[in-house]
């Protein structure tokens, strides 16, 4: 264990922060290895090790996390140790038990990590000049921040305008979004192939049988239906509203009440329309007589 | 489940009302197929009856019988047993003796059957869509989505007990109670619609005054959308739910149809109201019966589909021309059929002149002219007017033919087609004899008799006005126009064949005469010897000149004198012969000859196919300059043989041409495709026709990219579908498609952009993949390797990649009538056939099965069939015929066996595994029982059994001990006379005069007609001799004289037919039907209204729905 953490510190990193960040994690890795060989390991595999310290470092973390949360509710800017009292005591942990605990008499002493500079933030990229406050706000008052954030700096491309080009990418897209389409229906579900061996190469959806084919297939598609509209939206008939004379006709016959819930209207039935058009005489239009009531049944 | 069984279930009662003619009236034949009958009675007396099917089976006993002659013998005879124009019928009544000889006043009968429909094979056909639920849920569902429909086809005796016969005719009462969410559409007017007691249901009832055979009686059940015609309100039409407004738009122009044939006729419709009826899986496409006409609700279109809309423009015209001739007059016997079918083909014909434009019809002329002959070259003769002097065989006036003529019910559905060609051609030649102005009048003077007939009162021979005879034909044109028009029917009606020509000529400079050599071809198969006048037109530098020459004997030379002498004058323009004046370059002719080009019967008043020659030059004038479609046409053809520079150049000058008409256009581009294929080598510039596509149809800035769809003008659609279909023929110097083409071909597809258009572009994307398939070669393959998407060719692969795109996207957005996937099948078989993809039927089948759209059945079938050849597989080949055998749809199983036919898996003539004993007993079983139900079905599978086996026993079989012998001169074998006596039963053997061929007339018959009638085996085998014997004389002769024949009719069947009445009740959501037929003669008789009540209250089972009681008034009420 302890040639795994030399090893790893021997490594050379590049930035500071990058640094910090690795010694610290060392020590966590250190306090990890010892809580093991305090409970009687004497190996543990890497990756086990690994995942611990990854546990205890999103502890440590969510307890910073939430402490911070304590105070800032609390209007305050430093986390104080009775927010970290509350944080542990939320996170369901009981907080008796942690002297105890601190002065065991196995635990094990680890050295402190050595010093390292915390990273220096860098500084924001700055853009064009500062400005500096106008006579009328004091100085004291915070600086202006960067320029970018405020001032609008216009940016454009010349638009496509070339036909060719236009033609080229709507034709590419449209064949991409068709084929991405395709496929994907006929990763869903069920396919046919046209070879035996591969089966996704050129994949077909399954052909599928319907009840009543005729209908999409005769019938323009909702997207071509809209295009049409655009053309003749002047004629749409209502030949649906008879329904409703059909049942008002009935209903006076006391005993077909229960048979005119299930008498489903169809066109058959007389519409309002075409007895207010006296012009249109059409047999198939007429109401539906009732039966004679010439004998009982 | 059970409520499945009740879905197809029809329960009827028939009533019959007969005025005998004859006093020793005791038995009334019927025809009735398929029904159960429970009872009949005449006039409330319980009459015995007899039920018999020859047809059923059509050989029976036999075991060893193979052969295609026996088959269509039997076949005959079988239907002959049972033709009702002969008096007989599968159902013998025997009239109860209390009813008989009740002194010389002949006494109404009436008839009453009642009878029942269990799944009904044919006659009627449901559509039951797969939809789950109980009744309720059904019930509640009927409203918006179609659960049921019903229709019903042609062949009544199927669904009826009738007189099955276009001769018979009475008027009709017709009630049909079904659910009330469903509509029921039949002939005649409706009089008033009714709530049965319970509310649940209706009854529809129609009057039908007009006298009407039961063949054009005809109904539909179906939960209906109904569309009042906006221009004429007493027009109906109906179709599924769901498809209103694809109606409106296919129907928005029937009123100038209708506009047009009354006016060219000047007589009005004759029925007091028409209905269209359009559903699903109909039998054929178009079917007339009095006053309504169904068709396949395929036929709708909406109004961005440009393909479908001349289609189904024509399919409604020929619906109403037969309206007035098939419907309201109808036709005497069989043998007048071509008459009626002629005059609806030309009336048809004049509204597609009018409508389409002279062009479109003469290329119509000419395009059916060119498929009778081709037909009757092919198969023999199509003979117009049969006649049968006896019952001989030997008189079998078509012996070429597998199949007997002299029933409709044994035709081939494809010589059937030729028949109505041919029987509209020869209605033109009639015309060019007589004017188009006597030929209007001639059938004016028809229908005005025809529908003074039909306001009559019955009287015995009044009604037979609106029956047609060739005859009485022939007499009334002799009368209106005063002409002999007999060597011109004796020629084409009552002969079979037709006439090929071949021409050449030469020019004699030092007499300045042409002598023009015309020979012809009269001795081999499907061709006659024509004598007679033939028009010949010769284009001069001077101007054209029309010149009669006279066919005869022996004269093959003619010499034609010319007009000018060669070319003296040469700025002069060249006058045509529509008076047009054209400059031409005259610098590709002989300087010598002043002959431009030289036509043949132009006006097609011949019935003939002419093999011209002339220069290569004078096609190419002929194309450029000749104002008649159908010359330019024949010189594309002519210049397929020319593969020159000066022909490309003609070809791609009419291509330009915006004046040309569309069609010569497209049919100039694969012209083009083959003249380029010729002369590859010597190919000079871009693939043929591309700088014209780019020209026409792509975007000026960027030459390789077409512009956005616009298909506002028809003539360059068409001309942009057709093109990249005749380019992607090209081949080059390896025979393969070039790749400029192909790339050319991606392109199109690949910038295709439909946004903007008004149009729908199925049919060009459709035409796209059609030209991809054509752009195929076959693959070149090593060692016969499997074929594996790593070893697929480049181009290929960019192929399978479009249309396994479109046809993925058909299952998201499918096209109008998934023409996309129509075109995406043909391709993956073409791919498959060529090596290209490993040859496989799965994809096939499952496109094929029931629950598709028909086309892409149609199409999934043809690559089935294709692969059943390729194969030889036996097991496709028996899915295919299991398919034959169950299919829901009547079309496809006629279709499939149509498809085998002309691609078929083995001839008589080759040798293949899948001929085998099996086959034979499979196919022949069909033929003889397993299609009794669907007579076209029947004679498709004689078709096919023909196509595979040839007429005479199938060389796979074993020889049966003497069962055939082989008359080698006649080429055909024969049954073995020594094993004929043992077919005959002794009885029917020995009266062989008395039996049923005359009917009703003849009592003493009566014991062996009964007894025998259960044996239809000794039925059919007595009718094969009757056939075999010589004539009797004065037996059967009708076909001589027409008015004798009618006689003849009324004495055997009108003592039949006078009062037709019939209930049927049609279980479940479609229900009961009452049909009745009744006379106005009536009252003539004296009967009062209340006693010829076709339904008397003691019927049992069924309960009595409102029945109109007021028949009498309703007589009259036709007249608005």
């Amino acid at each position: 264990l302890g040639d795994n953490a030399r090893g790893s510190a021997g490594k050379a990193t590049s930035s500071p922060a990058e640094n910090y960040l690795l010694a610290r994690r060392r020590t966590l890795q250190v306090v990890v290895s010892a809580l093991l060989t305090e409970s009687g390991f004497e190996s543990a595999e890497k990756a086990a090790v690994e995942t611990l310290t990854e546990m205890l470092q999103s502890y440590i973390t969510e307890i910073g996390r939430c402490a911070k949360a304590y105070c800032e509710h609390t209007a305050r800017s430093v986390p104080t140790l009775s927010d970290t009292v509350v944080t542990l005591i939320e996170m369901g942990f009981n907080v008796d038990t942690l002297p105890i605990y601190a002065k065991r008499s196995q635990r094990m002493v680890i050295t402190a990590p050595p010093v390292t500079n915390a990273p220096v933030t860098p500084k924001a990229l700055s853009a064009g000049q500062k400005r500096t406050h106008p006579a009328h706000i004091p100085s004291h008052f915070p600086e202006f921040p960067d320029p970018h954030t405020y001032i609008k700096t216009p940016t454009f491309r010349e638009p496509v305008s070339d036909y060719q080009v236009v033609r080229e990418k709507a034709a590419t897209q449209r064949r991409d979004v068709e084929r991405a389409l395709t496929r994907f229906i006929a990763k869903t579900g069920e396919t046919q192939s046209l070879f035996k061996d591969d089966i996704t190469t050129f994949p077909l959806i399954a052909a599928r049988p319907s009840t009543i084919p005729y209908l999409s297939a005769l019938l323009p598609s909702e997207l071509e239906l809209q295009a049409l509209e655009e053309t003749d939206s002047s004629e749409q008939d209502d030949q649906t509203d008879g329904e409703n004379t059909a049942g008002n006709a009935i209903t006076d016959d006391p005993g077909a009440d229960k048979e005119n819930s299930m008498l489903p209207p169809s066109g058959v039935v007389p519409s309002t329309k075409a007895s207010e058009d006296n012009v249109i005489d059409n047999p198939y239009l007429r109401p539906v007589k009732k039966p004679k009531v010439r004998r009982k049944k | 489940m059970s409520n499945e069984d009740l879905y197809h279930k029809v329960v009827g009662y028939v009533e019959l009302t007969i005025f005998p003619t004859v006093v020793n009236l005791n038995r009334i034949k019927l025809n009735s197929k398929q029904c159960r009958i429970y009872r009949v009675r005449v006039n409330d007396l319980e009459a015995p009856f007899l039920y018999n099917d020859p047809t059923l089976e059509v050989c029976h006993h036999e075991s060893k019988q193979r052969n295609l002659n026996y088959f269509s013998s039997a076949y005959t005879a079988a239907v002959s047993a049972v033709d009702p124009d002969a008096g007989h019928g599968e159902l013998v009544i025997k009239v109860p003796s209390e009813l008989w000889k009740q002194g010389d006043d002949l006494k109404v009968l009436k008839v009453y059957i009642e009878f029942s429909l269990d799944q009904p094979k044919g006659g009627l056909h449901f559509v039951v869509p797969d939809v789950e639920g109980s009744m309720a849920e059904r019930g509640a569902h009927v409203f918006g989505s179609c659960d049921e429909k019903m229709k019903i086809f042609s062949c009544h005796r199927f669904w009826f007990p009738c007189v099955d016969s276009y001769s018979e005719l009475c008027t009709w009462k017709l009630e049909f109670t079904v659910d009330a969410s469903m509509v029921a559409v039949s002939c005649g007017d409706l009089v008033e619609t009714i709530y049965t007691h319970d509310m649940r249901k209706k009854t529809f009832h129609y009057i039908l005054p007009i006298p009407t055979a039961a063949p054009n009686i005809s109904l539909a059940v179906g939960p209906f959308e109904i569309l009042v015609d906006p221009y004429m309100h007493e027009v109906t039409h109906f179709c599924l739910p769901q498809l209103l407004p694809l109606l409106k738009h296919s129907m928005s122009f029937l009123h100038e149809i209708f506009e047009f044939y009354e006016e060219i006729l000047t007589c009005r419709y004759p029925y007091s109201c028409f209905k269209t009826v359009f559903v699903d899986e109909a039998y054929v496409q178009v079917s007339s019966y009095a006053s309504m006409s169904i068709f396949s609700t395929n036929l709708l279109h909406s109004a961005m589909i440009i393909d479908q809309t001349p289609q189904t423009r024509r399919c409604l015209a020929q619906a109403l021309a037969q309206q007035f001739f098939g419907c309201f007059i109808s036709r005497m016997s069989w043998a007048d059929e071509w008459v009626l079918k002629g005059i609806s083909g030309y009336i048809y014909g004049l509204y597609l002149k009018k409508t389409f434009g002279v062009n479109e019809y003469r290329h119509w002329i000419k395009q059916e002219l060119d498929k009778i002959v081709e037909y009757e070259l092919k198969m023999g003769g199509v003979l117009l007017h049969p006649t049968f002097s006896g019952g001989k065989e030997k008189d079998n006036p078509t012996p070429h033919l597998h199949f007997s003529i002299k029933h409709p019910h044994t035709l081939s559905w494809e010589y059937y087609k030729m028949f109505q060609c041919k029987a509209h051609l020869v209605m033109r030649l009639i015309e060019n004899r007589i004017s188009m102005e006597f030929m209007l009048q001639v059938f004016n003077k028809l229908l005005s008799l025809a529908s003074t007939a039909s306001s009559q009162k019955y009287q015995s021979h009044m009604w037979s006005q609106m029956l047609l005879s060739t005859h009485a034909f022939l007499k009334s044109i002799s009368n209106v126009s005063g002409k002999d028009i007999g060597p011109l029917i004796k020629q084409w009606v009552d002969q079979s064949g037709v006439v090929k020509f071949f021409g050449s000529f030469a020019f004699n400079r030092k007499r300045n005469v042409l002598e023009l050599e015309i020979r012809q071809d009269y001795t081999s198969s499907g061709t006659q010897k024509y004598v007679g006048p033939i028009k010949v037109t010769v284009q001069e530098l001077d101007g054209s000149f029309n010149h009669m020459l006279q066919i005869e004997e022996n004269s093959l030379k003619h010499d034609i004198p010319c007009h000018s002498k060669s070319r003296r004058n040469k700025k002069k323009k060249i006058p045509l012969m529509n008076g047009e004046e054209v400059d031409m370059d005259l610098s590709a002719m002989d300087a010598d000859s002043p002959l431009l080009w030289i036509r043949i019967d132009p006006d097609m008043s011949i019935l003939r196919k002419v093999e011209f020659e002339q220069a290569d030059f004078m096609w190419q004038y002929q194309l450029r300059y000749e104002r008649d479609v159908v010359a330019q046409e024949e010189a594309i053809s002519a210049l397929e043989k020319f593969p020159t520079p000066a022909s490309r150049l003609a070809l791609t000058d009419i291509l330009e041409q915006e004046q040309c008409f569309y069609k010569v256009r497209m049919q100039a581009c694969f012209c083009l495709a083959k003249i380029a294929n010729a002369m590859v080598s010597t190919w000079q510039g871009p693939p043929a026709m591309k700088s014209l596509f780019t020209r026409m149809f792509c975007c000026k800035s960027c030459p390789n990219i077409v512009k956005t769809n616009n298909f506002i003008n028809f003539q360059s659609y068409f001309l942009q579908k057709t093109m990249p279909v005749a380019m992607a023929l090209l081949r080059d110097v390896q025979n393969l498609c070039p790749k400029d083409v192909l790339n050319f071909i991606l392109d199109l597809i690949k910038y295709n952009d439909n946004r903007k258009n008004k149009f729908s572009d199925n049919y060009y994307r459709a035409d796209l993949i059609e030209a991809l398939t054509n752009s195929l070669t076959p693959a070149i393959s090593i060692n016969n390797e499997v074929r594996t998407v790593d070893n697929l060719n480049a181009d290929v692969r960019l192929i399978l990649e479009e249309i396994t795109r479109f046809l993925n996207m058909e299952k998201l957005l499918p096209s109008f009538r998934n023409t996309i996937t129509v075109s995406c099948l043909r391709a993956i078989r073409q791919l498959q056939k060529n090596g290209h993809i490993p040859s496989d039927p799965s994809l096939f089948k499952s496109y094929a099965q029931y629950g598709h759209f028909v086309d892409v059945r149609i199409a999934a079938l043809e690559a089935l069939v294709d692969y059943t050849r390729v194969e030889r597989s036996s097991g496709e080949l028996q899915w295919l015929l299991s398919m034959v055998q169950n299919d829901p749809v009547h079309y496809v199983r006629h279709k499939i066996l149509g498809l085998l036919c002309k691609n078929p898996p083995f001839t008589k003539t080759t040798d293949s595994a899948l001929c085998n004993e099996a086959l034979v007993d499979q196919l022949w079983k069909f033929m003889n029982s397993g299609a009794s139900h669907d007579w076209r079905l029947r004679c498709d599978a004689v078709n096919l059994y023909y196509m595979l086996f040839g007429l005479t026993r199938p060389s796979c079989l074993p020889l049966p001990e003497l069962g055939l012998v082989l008359n080698l001169k006649e080429k055909k074998a024969v049954l073995n006379p020594t094993i004929k006596p043992e077919l005959g039963v002794g009885a029917v053997m020995d009266t062989p005069a008395s039996i049923g061929i005359h009917g009703f007339n003849t009592m003493e018959d009566e014991d062996i007609d009964m007894e025998t009638v259960h044996d239809s085996q000794a039925f059919i085998h007595h009718h094969l001799n009757l056939l075999e014997r010589p004539s009797t004389p004065g037996k059967h002769t009708h076909t001589h004289t027409h008015t004798h024949t009618h006689t003849h009719y009324i004495h055997v069947l009108k003592t039949l037919l006078i009062q037709f009445s019939a209930i049927l009740f049609i279980w479940h959501q479609i229900t009961t039907t009452v049909i009745s037929m009744y006379g106005p003669y009536e009252q003539a008789l004296g009967n009062s209204g209340k006693e010829k009540l076709p339904f008397n209250r003691k019927k049992p089972a069924k309960p009595a729905s409102g029945r109109g009681t007021h028949l009498p008034q309703l007589v009259g009420g036709e007249g608005d």
